[in-house]
């Protein structure tokens, strides 16, 4: 006990910095659970949360009575780790390829070229998707003037499910690989210099300080972000979904539907609380039990790299 | 160069924190007290307050509210010491925002609401408006002795009245194509187009004529102007009325006659008209002919702007928006000449507008529903607080012209001058046909009549649904007909035959039946208790 506190003003810089995180956190995602009760009343504003009937497990049910559920769930997870896995190679690789732009020369370079691939990050869904459809439209868009003009015959691109998650993907690289490749950028600029002067007495060329110094030691911080992202790998990006694919393109559901697309069709017309709650939870369990289980596994195999 | 790059980040995540907290933090500020001691009768209106109108629609953006309020606020303080605020909901995901705002019911006064359209029954069930019985006597008593005893009945859930019906007010919502006069005596059309055959016939000779030269017969978009195709269809095609209260079309009445007898649009009729069938192997040949873009499940024009660009040859809507829509046509192509053809022309198929289609209530968790009524009691019934809600000011928004017409005032400009309270819950006869409005079609009077010549009563205005036996089912449901009734209304969906026969597949899977059988029970009861 005595050496708790001890270590709390020892620490109490550190702790305070914390503060805000620990606050925002405790608003915003600790103070919401009982909320999760939701998922099992038929909710009434007058009631309130808990005064509301209980009904069990009968918000889950529309989710089974579409008989979509194992389509959604496979479209969602299968999208996930496209994005994760496309993602951090790139993010991995435009962080290397920044590193190696040593030399004054190429520092302006350098910046302007960070910077135009950090701004997508900031550009809204539905300005993508406004994007999207005037590159893509058959009647006006962008390549099918180019085809019109070549003589080729024009492709109408929202009608290939086909296409779509290649699309879907490359969106979601073009807005977030300037924003994710910033944290590898920041953890190589972490790594030991004298690592790196040691490989170049040794005479070690770029490619082999990358693959033996560089990759290694960026491993940890890889499998934090991956662990972080598994838990979140049944929450789609609705906004980038919604607004590329449009709300009612059927032809392109069969590779384009995720569980947030699809309960926007449910519960926009039958606005339930409830059932809304009831997916919220299905993602989260499902997401908290796949990071349990991987950190145990990666724990067993190192246990510095796990979250806890 | 590492401890630098921290402590920028833990700044800047800092900083972000602390905004975030701060955004959370803002308060409103509340209207103190006035000092003057206002006395209505016997009612206490010592207190100066202020009483919120939820409107839907968007917010008009050119100062002229805050003018018009200025306006109607000085009236108000002298008559009833308060103020009036228009809250908008704009039309994007209006059915969403409106229920968010509903649920959570802080510092809602007079809310506009609506049976067949914004929810009025389901947000009475789960407790969002104020009972009026005993306020109404008070506090609206022009609006309690006026409104007949029949038409509170239409607003009563459970013993208690709910809201305020607009029910001295005429107007039509049926849906139709409008079309260029114009173009239509160019293809040599001569007569007002009746049937959806001969609006093909019309599409096409847009095609024809125009297609060159980039003009669209019907640029649709969006998917519930698609599944409103589907609506027509059957109004046209068959003698169904809609159960309102049941979302998504799933349920209709047979007939005027029996209207109590629960049929399904998407199912065969009882003589074996396949509606869906037909329909569908109909647009798919529209789609097939380019009557319309052939993303057009992606498209996102507005179809008016492109309409009145020359770019457009068809608008779907209905006859209030036609009656008024003619004249501002006239004023960007002069000789367009917009004709309307109502999908209930064909079969006569039509039903009396509910006196809830438009509706006022009061917020559960009002404050000051005693001043909301006296607000309510006033636009209804005084001329001049009417006259400054409803059409804003004399000279700005219109003028009563030589022949006791209200019209548009010389130097009019609609995006400079325009104003709208909406106010779609109390409008009055009385006034709106003692001025009756110049922008208005010519012959405004034939159509409503010839509409009050075969239109039926509406039976549906009280039928309150209770979905809570069948809500997993009609979410599902919801899902099947969001999914593939837009595809087959433009004919994007395949082949006809196979998307109807998928179709119908999957509501049987989502339990389509059931949620039939349910409707039918609790209509029979309704039907019952009459």
């Amino acid at each position: 006990m005595k050496g708790k506190i001890r270590n709390i003003v020892k620490k109490r810089t550190l702790l305070f910095m914390c503060i805000p995180a620990i606050v925002f956190f405790f608003i915003f995602s600790y103070l919401p659970m009982p909320g999760v009760w939701l998922a099992f009343v038929r909710f009434n504003y007058r009631d309130g949360i808990f005064g509301s009937p209980f009904v069990g497990l009968e918000n889950f049910r529309f989710l089974i009575l579409s008989r979509q559920l194992w389509n959604l769930t496979r479209n969602t997870i299968l999208y996930n780790v496209a994005f994760i896995i496309t993602g951090n190679i790139l993010q991995i690789t435009v962080a290397i390829l920044f590193n190696e732009m040593a030399g004054r020369r190429l520092r302006i370079y350098k910046k302007v070229s960070q910077s135009i691939m950090f701004l997508p990050y900031f550009i809204s869904a539905v300005v993508i998707g406004v994007f999207a459809y005037n590159l893509l439209n058959v009647q006006t868009g962008f390549i099918n003037s180019i085809l019109k003009q070549a003589g080729r015959s024009t492709v109408n691109f929202y009608s290939i499910p086909g296409l779509w998650p290649f699309i879907i993907v490359l969106a979601y690289l073009w807005q977030s690989t300037g924003y994710g490749s910033i944290v590898y950028f920041a953890a190589i600029m972490g790594i030991d210099s004298e690592m790196m002067e040691a490989s170049e007495i040794d005479g070690a060329n770029a490619f082999q300080r990358i693959r033996y110094i560089i990759l290694p030691c960026l491993k940890p911080t890889f499998v934090i972000l991956l662990l972080f992202a598994l838990g979140g790998i049944m929450k789609g990006n609705f906004g980038l979904f919604y607004n590329l694919t449009g709300a009612n393109n059927m032809a392109l559901f069969e590779t384009t539907d995720i569980i947030e697309t699809f309960v926007f069709r449910s519960l926009n017309v039958n606005f339930n609380f409830s059932m809304g709650s009831a997916v919220g939870l299905y993602q989260s369990l499902f997401g908290f039990v796949l990071v349990m289980t991987v950190n145990t596994i990666v724990k067993k195999i190192e246990p510095d790299y796990s979250l806890f | 160069m590492k401890s630098n790059l921290t402590r920028y980040l833990t700044l800047f995540l800092a900083l972000v924190l602390t905004l975030t907290l701060a955004a959370c933090g803002k308060t409103g500020d509340t209207g103190g007290p006035s000092k003057e001691g206002d006395k209505a009768g016997d009612i206490d209106i010592s207190e100066f307050v202020t009483i919120s109108h939820l409107s839907l629609g968007d917010k008009p953006s050119n100062g002229q509210y805050e003018a018009v309020k200025a306006e109607w606020d000085k009236y108000l303080k002298e008559k009833l010491n308060c103020a009036l605020e228009v809250q908008y909901i704009g039309w994007t995901d209006y059915m969403t925002q409106y229920n968010l705002l509903l649920a959570t019911g802080e510092g809602l006064d007079l809310i506009n609401t609506a049976s067949d359209w914004l929810e009025m029954w389901p947000n009475a069930q789960r407790g969002a408006f104020l009972e009026l019985n005993d306020l109404l006597p008070k506090y609206a008593p022009i609006t309690w002795e006026t409104v007949p005893e029949s038409s509170w009945a239409e607003v009563t859930f459970k013993g208690d009245i709910i809201a305020i019906p607009e029910d001295m007010y005429s107007q039509w919502i049926n849906h139709g194509y409008m079309y260029r006069g114009d173009w239509a005596r160019e293809i040599g059309i001569t007569k007002p187009i009746r049937s959806w055959e001969e609006f093909q016939v019309y599409l096409q000779g847009v095609k024809d004529l125009y297609g060159d030269q980039g003009v669209i017969p019907f640029d649709i978009a969006g998917a519930s102007n698609m599944k409103q195709l589907y609506d027509g269809w059957t109004i046209s095609k068959s003698s169904l009325i809609c159960i309102d209260p049941v979302p998504d079309g799933l349920a209709f009445g047979k007939s005027d006659d029996e209207w109590w007898e629960v049929r399904s649009r998407y199912y065969p009729l009882d003589d074996g008209t396949d509606l869906l069938l037909d329909f569908a192997k109909e647009m798919k040949e529209w789609g097939d002919a380019g009557y319309w873009r052939e993303d057009v499940l992606n498209n996102t024009a507005d179809s008016w702007v492109q309409f009145k660009a020359g770019l457009n040859g068809t608008r779907q809507h209905h006859t209030q928006t036609y009656v008024y829509a003619y004249k501002e046509l006239e004023r960007e192509i002069p000789g367009a000449d917009l004709q309307f053809f109502p999908w209930c022309e064909e079969s006569k198929n039509l039903t009396k507008m509910s006196i809830t289609h438009g509706a006022t209530a009061v917020g559960a968790k009002c404050k000051n529903p005693e001043r909301a009524l006296m607000v309510y009691d006033l636009i209804r019934n005084d001329e001049t607080m009417y006259k400054l809600f409803n059409w804003g000011l004399e000279g700005v928004q219109y003028v009563i012209n030589d022949k006791g017409q209200r019209d548009l005032p010389e130097g009019y400009i609609t995006d400079q001058h325009s104003f709208s309270s909406n106010f779609w819950g109390g409008r009055m006869d009385k006034f709106e046909l003692k001025y009756p409005n110049a922008t208005m079609v010519d012959n405004w009077e034939e159509i409503y009549n010839n509409f009050e010549s075969y239109a039926k009563p509406y039976r549906y205005g009280r039928f309150v649904f209770d979905k809570s036996p069948v809500e997993s089912e009609l979410a599902a449901l919801s899902d099947v007909v969001n999914r593939h009734l837009p595809a087959i209304c433009v004919g994007k969906a395949g082949d006809p035959v196979a998307a109807v026969e998928a179709f119908r597949r999957e509501l049987k899977m989502a339990g389509y039946d059931k949620v039939l059988e349910e409707v039918q029970r609790q209509l029979t009861e309704f039907k019952n208790s009459l």
